[in-house]
């Protein structure tokens, strides 16, 4: 269904241009991975302490107010090297079962992020339980590190 | 090649000989897999120091004294520290001869020992003082760490992913 999307992607002059440099698709390729260094610490942050330990004595809602811009920063980073290198391997990305594992794990990860972890860390202190905390935590580690930047790093790879 | 530089250029092709590293090498699998593993610790190590430079630089975290956060998130960073080069480590001796001769690998290794001097500069000369400015904007000195780790760490891993690109090797 998606086919001539991604062939006309593909085909674009963007692609052309992105292709015809030496720099451009490497530097951006660097770039994505410093953004989701970025991204990647301001999840963990708040993870590590919802799984109770890290930055133990600061209140959970304050880790998860303090980390949220960067995150957010991060993430928009992501998107905006992301799509480049997206346009100028279409074809590639369309025929890699890792692109398609990222692309649905990805909205699930975002909508668990800014629903059920958001909610869970912002909630008065004492309200939910560590167990909880925990789970949270730990489905976004595995949501974000295992659904979402292992398969990213496995489409170069195995394509 | 000059002549101080033998011993070394014949450990490299000793290495690159061996049969371990010609079965890594050859081992799509377990190449690949130290491949994202790598990427993966160096998630928790750099981005727990990106979350660390924000603080010093008095622009993200703000509401942990710097002293809690650089005391919880140290073991981290050290456990991501540890993990990258243990699987970095393995990278190289599965192909030592292609980072040997590549010149962003060298020059990440040499951005990886300016930002250690970096933390260590920190450490001794700004880090003292530390009850001054806990709950607030660090002062210039620990500003310029902060800034001088994030430039040097994010310049790491862009000379990291630029080491597949030799564009100048001949």
């Amino acid at each position: 269904m998606l086919q001539p999307f991604f062939q006309s992607m593909n085909d674009s002059s963007i692609a052309k241009y992105i292709s015809e440099s030496l720099w451009i698709y490497p530097l951006d390729q660097a770039i994505h991975l410093v953004f989701l260094a970025l991204f990647a610490g301001s999840i963990l942050i708040l993870d590590i302490r919802l799984l109770g330990m890290g930055m133990r004595e600061q209140s959970v809602a304050k880790i998860a107010r303090d980390s949220f811009p960067w995150l957010i920063i991060g993430f928009l980073g992501l998107v905006a090297t992301g799509i480049p290198q997206l346009i100028q391997n279409a074809m590639r990305e369309y025929y890699s079962e890792f692109f398609w594992i990222k692309m649905y794990v990805l909205p699930v990860a975002l909508i668990y992020t800014f629903t059920v972890r958001r909610m869970v860390s912002q909630a008065d202190e004492g309200r939910v339980s560590p167990g909880v905390q925990k789970i949270v935590g730990l489905v976004s580690i595995l949501l974000w590190i295992g659904g979402v930047a292992i398969p990213s790093r496995l489409i170069g790879l195995f394509t | 090649m000059s002549d101080f530089l033998m011993p070394l250029t014949q450990l490299v092709h000793a290495i690159q000989d061996s049969e371990t590293s010609t079965a890594l090498r050859e081992s799509q699998y377990v190449w690949s897999l130290f491949e994202v593993a790598h990427v993966v610790c160096m998630c928790l190590f750099a981005g727990l120091i990106i979350m660390m430079d924000l603080r010093l630089l008095g622009i993200g975290n703000m509401q942990t004294p710097f002293s809690q956060l650089q005391k919880r998130l140290f073991p981290w960073q050290m456990l991501g520290m540890a993990l990258s080069a243990a699987t970095g480590l393995v990278l190289v001796y599965g192909d030592p001869v292609r980072f040997y001769a590549n010149i962003f690998f060298w020059m990440k290794m040499t951005l990886m020992a300016i930002a250690a001097l970096n933390a260590m500069a920190f450490h001794y000369i700004a880090y003292f003082d530390v009850n001054n400015w806990d709950n607030k904007v660090p002062p210039y000195g620990a500003k310029l760490a902060g800034a001088l780790g994030l430039a040097l760490w994010g310049f790491v891993i862009i000379a990291g992913r630029l080491i597949p690109y030799n564009w100048f090797q001949n």
